[in-house]
């Protein structure tokens, strides 16, 4: 009887690689438009609706009064619990961000299930 | 530095790139191919018809993939189902009994060659086994990979491979050492 080796030799080698001789051309032809916006334009619309949505709100608070007022009433609290507020908040986005970037990468969701 | 396979699918997927597809169907065509050639039993055309329309199925449903096998296991997923549709409507969904491989191997009428003996002998196993050796022993699959792509037991997937192995080996024990 042929040996494992021997047959997992000729199976390996029976598969040679096959040339593209415009294979992949033909599926290109054959794929739907794609639909999606080009990149620049997304982000111009982003921006342009966040700086429509700033001047509204400019406008409706009263020429940004409560920006001022905000800002006034910051300033008469303590520098130390300024600064924990501003680095909680800072945790609070790095968790989320990690959690995030956790979720989307395989390799370290998988160790993250197994040790947790 | 090349773009790994999952940065041309975020490509895809974020700007619906289809030029990083086509890339990924550039690397993947082959192998596709392939398989799909083992499976139809070499009719090339159909080989070639079905890896078509795996590549544009993936295309297609590129969203579903994600991320926790390899792109060309999700492909070759892809391309079972097609040849599986296929044939079901093609209704060749048969296996091959005992008898009919020792039948067909006959000495005298086979060309000389041990790779066309081989190829012969494969094309004769049941779909589901020559399937298994053909993921395992030609492409580099895993067991868990295999059985991920033709969705059965793991069990089952390292029975029929065994199984198919046993055979070939038996078929093409004219070849092995005296």
């Amino acid at each position: 009887m042929i040996d494992d080796e021997t047959l997992d030799r000729q199976l390996c080698e029976a598969m040679p690689y096959i040339d593209d001789e415009g294979f992949t051309a033909r599926v290109m032809a054959r794929l739907p438009a794609a639909r999606r916006e080009p990149r620049w334009l997304r982000a111009m619309i982003l921006l342009g609706l966040t700086l429509l949505g700033s001047a509204v709100a400019y406008l409706v608070s009263g020429g940004g009064r409560f920006v001022r007022e905000g800002v006034i009433q910051l300033s008469d609290f303590p520098i130390w619990l300024l600064l924990v507020f501003a680095f909680g908040c800072g945790l609070v986005v790095g968790a989320f961000a990690v959690i995030v970037a956790v979720r989307k990468t395989p390799e370290v969701r998988d160790v993250a299930r197994l040790r947790f | 530095m090349e773009l790994t396979d999952a940065d041309l699918v975020a490509r895809v997927l974020l700007d619906d790139d289809q030029h990083a597809f086509g890339e990924l169907v550039r690397r993947h065509q082959s192998s596709v191919r392939g398989l799909l050639r083992q499976l139809t039993r070499t009719d090339l055309a159909l080989a070639d018809d079905l890896a078509q329309e795996a590549f544009i199925r993936a295309y297609k449903n590129i969203r579903s993939f994600r991320g926790e096998a390899r792109f060309s296991t999700w492909l070759y997923r892809i391309a079972y189902n097609c040849f599986r549709e296929d044939a079901r409507k093609r209704k060749e969904l048969v296996g091959v009994d005992e008898a009919q491989l020792q039948a067909e191997h006959d000495p005298q009428t086979v060309d000389a060659g041990l790779r066309h003996d081989l190829m012969q002998a494969l094309s004769l196993l049941p779909l589901h086994e020559r399937t298994a050796v053909v993921l395992c022993c030609q492409k580099g699959l895993s067991h868990d990979e295999a059985a991920r792509v033709l969705d059965i037991p793991l069990g089952t997937v390292k029975t029929n491979v065994l199984r198919g192995r046993e055979k070939l080996k038996r078929t093409l024990a004219a070849w092995g050492p005296n």
